[in-house]
């Protein structure tokens, strides 16, 4: 198995993408994307529309199968052959783009399903709660500053909440990597600034890869980031070395 | 308003299992008093408001995966008939030598069509827990196999329901040939007895409605065991964001497959209730408009609600019997109005409805939830 | 040959069907070589013979009035085949006994007033006269100056295969020149030569030839029997020929399984078309679908019987009328059911579902009230009735317009779609509503004219069905299944799918039906299309990536 073969020399990385092809109806969305990620990284992606940045997404959370290359967690194990379950199983969390959080559902409980515990239908007919998770919800509602909504349905909320809930969601589940997809699209200043350190204070104990157009808030995370332009990488480094390179300024920054 | 309570019985629950406890004990006795008393029930009636009650059990049923689960079936009308038709091949089997061609062995449409002998599909029928093992296990391993693919593949929306219609229709033909073995065209009827009582019997029919009300009652609390556990939860979630709830590592089809099949169960059981009721079954309770119809009563009552699914087939029905009294040219125009109305304007239902003007009348200042719950992918 | 001279000594029973074909080989030469005109007193002699009451007399008689060529002669045969040929034992007159008592003279076949119809006899028949007189029509027909009758006669020799008709179709082929009944002679003569014990190898194997272009049933079993009556190369070609046609019949009925399956899946391409743009390209699920089919066929209806009452003489092109009036009229109903329905529905399927099936009880009503629930007829034109062959091919006029009709109704519709603005802009209001509507674009029109549409062409689509199906209230029901799985199978949002869909689903349902009987072989289908679709949930010719998720 190439895999187990190659595992040895990537031991180092939690996430390693190389050569990553995939076409929609002959659109070529993702070209030949090579990307590693360190465990306890922090990782920024910028890039224009149409870079390939929610397709990457998709092929690593398995909604979307690649028609070439290798997706790796872990070092050893090959994303290409999971589900979506499976994955998330394995400790991958995903934000999407639009906030989708269970909107007739409470705050509390959609914190309640994301959390980790048994996910099998035995266990949600017939587990009972337990303390230790009232608890774990509980630091989470403090965490995301939603403790006097936990009772409001999801639909209720403001954008922002909703998008603090979803990342709130992904904490309960407590993943090795989070995948967050512009979470601040939308949000106000004051929203955005909050929105940095409470993905800068989840970046001490997991890895996370967040997706962003919003270059002040890419600032503000201050982490390494990997430029993506038409489906591959375009340039890699600390946002000030990026920001200078004249390629991505042409594709990118530039206009 | 779709977030049932952690209770597991709210108030409308409550009020809903007394009235149908109420009901068994109170029809009954009404039919059993003797002809000349004034509160005395006449046998006709007794059977059509157990026919609601089967009905309401079928609601129920179809709440529970297209309220709670997001899963609009068009096919239920196949469950509850299945279940008919395993309660029907009981019956057959119980009249024995008093068919009209006098054969101890075969029905009579068997002698009619020259058959020699009982085909396998019946064997066993002759059996009451058998056929009542048959009516829980046809339709649950139907909707098993047809959910284990439709769900493995993520077939949703309108694509799962215009292939349970599809599913419904294909049984429709298949069960009119006479050389299935089920009565072709005219279906199984002229039923005696059951469980050795006389059909026909006042007291028997009496009684089959109260079983009918404590079955819809069990089935309620088995539904609503089912919706405010975590378990429910997560169905709801479905409903709401089905790839989010995967992407948080639910399984969904194993979710949406153990519904469905329950649900289907309990259309069974319907269907089962229903037949010594009416007494007949035939192959047009797989008509898709029998589905359809089916949804329409969980629409009015209130999607999600249980309480109001069953509420709506008995309002529904209860139209249809006085206007193909009153006015039965118009009932398919009222029916088709109710169907144009009900989705404009009573998106939720009566009870949602109630709900909503009662939540208004309690608290004026309540913000109006915005979230409309997306049923629909 | 034997020369009849000597074969009239020989045992009668035995030997008539020699003598028969002698006198119908003499009867050939003498209508060549002599005048009609020239022998009317003979016929007079001729006749008298019948009327002598003896068996030889009559035989005689009905071999020489053939080769008189009398023009009444095929009547007095067939009146004689039919016993009504009379004679008067006193008058030796022959007539023809018509219904009604009264008779006809036989030489002249004009009325005979002054005879009674009580005293005329019957003139018997025998088995050898029987065969005479099979023979003599035979030859008759075969001389026909009425191609048809020729050509029937032809036929029925090759049916009868009596060695004693061979020296008829012999004479017969010499003199015809129209090449098709030439073939027709061909092969009746090589029917005869292939069964006749004493011809040549050789000769019979040219015969089978022969058989073998003909190629229907009948050469099969005709086949089968020269094949049982030779032997050895001649045995073994028959066999071959009888094969190869088999072969050929084989390869015809797949032909006309195929053109079956295409007038099912023309079929159902009209009903389904209208659903494609509705539900395919706007995404509303129109449970009414098929009431608009059936208000069509109803408009076409109407369009009948105000034609048959004002204009009679159009009443042929009343279909040409009916097709603008029904897109008129159920492109209108659709738009008005879009603005107070649908409308307020877009973005929750389930709901427009229910609410349009809501609606198809409504129009199935009020089709209902106003029409009653009986069928109506709607006739067939003239150009639009009748069949004809085409190759191994049986091919109804009806079917085939459907056909023509079907495509030429996608043809149009890709057109309207691809190549003028209205379809521009539809096409961008389904990709991109707030971008459309940014633009300028009305979509609110957009959506309504784009409903209307599909309603429209269903409403077309249920006028040629008025020709194929029962104009009744639940003409619609029958199809919407169909439909929807038809636009399923093929995948949403693609016309050509939907096209090669309607026809593969026609066709695999005609290939099926023969062994699996029509109704499994539609469950068989209704199973294929689900377990398709939890293949391919978007359908044969889905559209792949992100845009098909949101």
């Amino acid at each position: 198995m190439t895999p187990t073969e190659s595992a040895p020399a990537l031991t180092s990385s939690l996430l390693y993408l190389d050569g990553v092809c995939v076409s929609f109806d002959g659109y070529k969305a993702l070209r030949g994307l090579s990307l590693t990620l360190a465990p306890g990284e922090m990782r920024a992606i910028i890039g224009p529309n149409g870079a390939g940045k929610t397709t990457m997404m998709d092929i690593i959370t398995g909604k979307t199968k690649p028609d070439e290359g290798e997706v790796l967690f872990a070092g050893s194990t090959d994303l290409t052959k999971l589900d979506e379950v499976a994955i998330a199983e394995l400790g991958i969390g995903r934000k999407f783009q639009k906030p989708t959080v269970f909107e007739s559902h409470t705050v509390e409980d959609n914190l309640l399903l994301a959390l980790k515990a048994p996910r099998s239908t035995w266990a949600t007919l017939f587990g009972k709660p337990v303390a230790d998770q009232r608890a774990r919800i509980e630091r989470i509602l403090e965490t995301t500053r939603l403790q006097d909504f936990r009772l409001k349905r999801a639909a209720d909320l403001s954008h922002g909440q909703k998008q603090w809930l979803e990342i709130g969601m992904l904490l309960a589940q407590d993943p090795k990597l989070l995948l967050v997809d512009e979470p601040v699209a939308g949000m106000t200043d004051a929203e955005t600034a909050q929105t940095a350190i409470l993905l800068r204070e989840i970046a001490k104990d997991h890895s996370v890869v967040v997706v962003e157009h919003d270059m002040t808030f890419v600032r503000d995370l201050g982490v390494k980031v990997t430029v993506l332009h038409e489906g591959a990488v375009l340039a890699e480094g600390p946002l000030d070395v990026v920001s200078a390179d004249p390629r991505v300024i042409e594709v990118y920054l530039g206009r | 308003m779709f977030t049932a309570g952690n209770r597991f019985l709210d108030a409308r629950g409550i009020v809903f299992l007394v009235v149908l406890i109420g009901a068994a004990i109170v029809v009954p006795a009404l039919a059993l008093l003797p002809k000349n008393a004034a509160l005395h029930m006449p046998t006709y009636l007794v059977a059509l408001f157990g026919k609601y009650l089967c009905f309401a059990l079928l609601a129920l049923a179809l709440d529970l995966v297209w309220g709670y689960c997001g899963v609009l079936s068009l096919g239920h009308g196949a469950f509850f008939a299945l279940g008919g038709y395993a309660m029907g091949m009981y019956l057959m089997r119980q009249i024995g030598s008093r068919g009209v061609y006098a054969n101890p062995n075969l029905p009579d449409f068997m002698v009619f069509l020259n058959w020699k002998e009982l085909p396998w599909t019946w064997w066993g029928f002759s059996a009451f827990s058998y056929a009542m093992l048959m009516v829980l296990l046809i339709p649950g391993l139907l909707a098993f196999c047809f959910g284990w693919f439709a769900f493995r593949s993520r077939v949703t929306g309108v694509y799962l329901s215009i292939i349970t219609q599809a599913m419904t229709y294909a049984l429709l033909l298949a069960f009119f040939r006479n050389d299935m073995g089920f009565g072709g065209n005219n279906g199984l009827t002229d039923f005696k007895d059951i469980l050795g009582f006389n059909v026909q019997a006042d007291a028997t029919r009496a009684v089959l409605f109260s079983i009918s009300a404590i079955m819809l009652a069990l089935a309620y609390l088995m539904a609503r065991g089912i919706v405010v556990s975590k378990f429910g939860k997560v169905l709801i979630a479905i409903r709401d964001a089905e790839s989010r709830t995967r992407f948080i590592g639910y399984r969904v089809e194993n979710y949406k497959l153990l519904v469905f099949v329950v649900s289907a169960m309990m259309a069974g059981v319907a269907g089962a209730l229903y037949v010594p009721q009416v007494g007949i079954i035939n192959p047009g309770e797989f008509s898709p408009a029998n589905s359809i119809e089916a949804v329409i009563w969980v629409a009015v009552g209130g999607r999600g609600t249980l309480v109001g699914a069953a509420l709506g087939a008995v309002v529904v029905n209860f139209a249809k019997t006085w206007f193909t009294g009153a006015l039965p040219e118009f009932w398919l125009f009222a029916l088709g109005l109710i169907f144009i109305l009900v989705t404009l304007f009573l998106p939720k239902g009566i009870l949602g409805a109630c709900g909503e003007w009662m939540g208004k009348w309690r608290k004026p200042s309540a913000p109006r939830g915005n979230g409309e719950p997306a049923i629909a992918e | 040959m034997p020369g009849p001279d000597r074969l009239m000594s020989m045992n009668a029973r035995a030997r008539s069907c020699f003598r028969i074909m002698a006198s119908a080989l003499a009867a050939f030469m003498l209508i060549f070589s002599m005048p009609v005109a020239a022998r009317a007193d003979a016929v007079d002699e001729i006749l008298a013979r019948f009327a002598t009451d003896r068996f030889p007399d009559t035989e005689k008689a009905i071999g020489d009035l053939a080769a008189s060529g009398h023009p009444t002669a095929p009547v007095i045969l067939e009146a004689l085949a039919g016993n009504r040929l009379l004679f008067s034992p006193g008058t030796r007159q022959t007539y023809i006994g018509v219904e009604g008592a009264s008779a006809l003279d036989a030489k002249t076949g004009a009325k005979a007033g002054d005879v009674e119809i009580d005293s005329l006899k019957k003139v018997r028949l025998n088995n050898a006269v029987r065969a005479a007189l099979q023979a003599a029509q035979g030859a008759l027909g075969l001389m026909s100056p009425d191609p048809v009758k020729r050509r029937m006669a032809a036929e029925a020799v090759l049916k009868a295969r009596d060695p004693a008709q061979r020296a008829g179709v012999e004479a017969a082929l010499a003199a015809e020149k129209d090449p098709k009944i030439r073939e027709v002679f061909t092969e009746a003569r090589a029917a005869l030569i292939a069964l006749d014990p004493e011809a040549a190898d050789a000769q019979k194997l040219e015969a089978i030839d022969a058989i073998r272009g003909r190629g229907d049933r009948e050469s099969v079993s005709l086949l089968s029997a020269i094949s049982g009556a030779n032997k050895d190369r001649v045995k073994a070609a028959a066999d071959d020929a009888r094969a190869a046609i088999l072969a050929r019949q084989a390869l015809w009925s797949h032909v006309q399984n195929i053109w079956y399956g295409m007038s099912l899946g023309s079929v159902l391409l009209l009903a389904a078309i209208g659903l494609a743009i509705t539900f395919g390209v706007m995404g509303v699920i129109n449970m009414a679908h098929g009431e608009m089919v059936m208000i069509g066929a109803y408009t076409t209806f109407v369009v009948q019987e105000v034609i048959r009452a004002r204009y009679p003489g159009l009443l042929d092109y009343s279909l040409l009328f009916a097709v603008p009036l029904a897109f008129l009229f159920t492109g209108g109903v659709g738009v008005v059911v879009e603005r107070t329905i649908i409308r307020f529905l877009y973005g929750r399927p389930l709901e427009t579902l229910l609410a349009t099936f809501g609606l198809s009880l409504i129009l199935q009503q009020a089709v209902r009230t106003m029409f009653g629930a009986n069928n109506r007829e709607v006739s067939a034109p003239a150009f639009m009735s009748g069949s004809f062959e085409f190759g191994g091919l049986a091919i109804t006029s009806g079917r085939m317009w459907i056909i023509v009709f079907a495509i030429v109704v996608f043809a149009l519709l890709q057109l309207l779609l691809k190549a003028t603005p209205f379809g521009l802009r539809m096409r961008a209001v389904t990709q991109n509503r707030r971008m459309a509507s940014a633009m300028g674009i009305d979509t609110n029109r957009v959506d309504a004219l784009a409903f209307g549409l599909g309603s429209g062409i269903a409403g077309v689509a249920g006028v040629a069905l008025s020709q194929i199906d029962n104009v009744s209230p639940n003409l619609g029901q029958s199809y919407i299944i169909d439909s929807f799985m038809v636009v399923v199978f093929g995948g949403v949002g693609n016309l050509w799918g939907t096209l090669v869909a309607a026809l593969t689903l026609g066709v695999a349902n005609k290939f099926l039906e023969p062994f699996a009987g029509a109704v499994l072989g539609k469950i068989a289908l209704l199973v294929f299309i689900i377990l398709f679709i939890q293949k391919r949930p978007r359908g044969l010719f889905a559209l792949k990536g992100r845009a098909v998720e949101a």
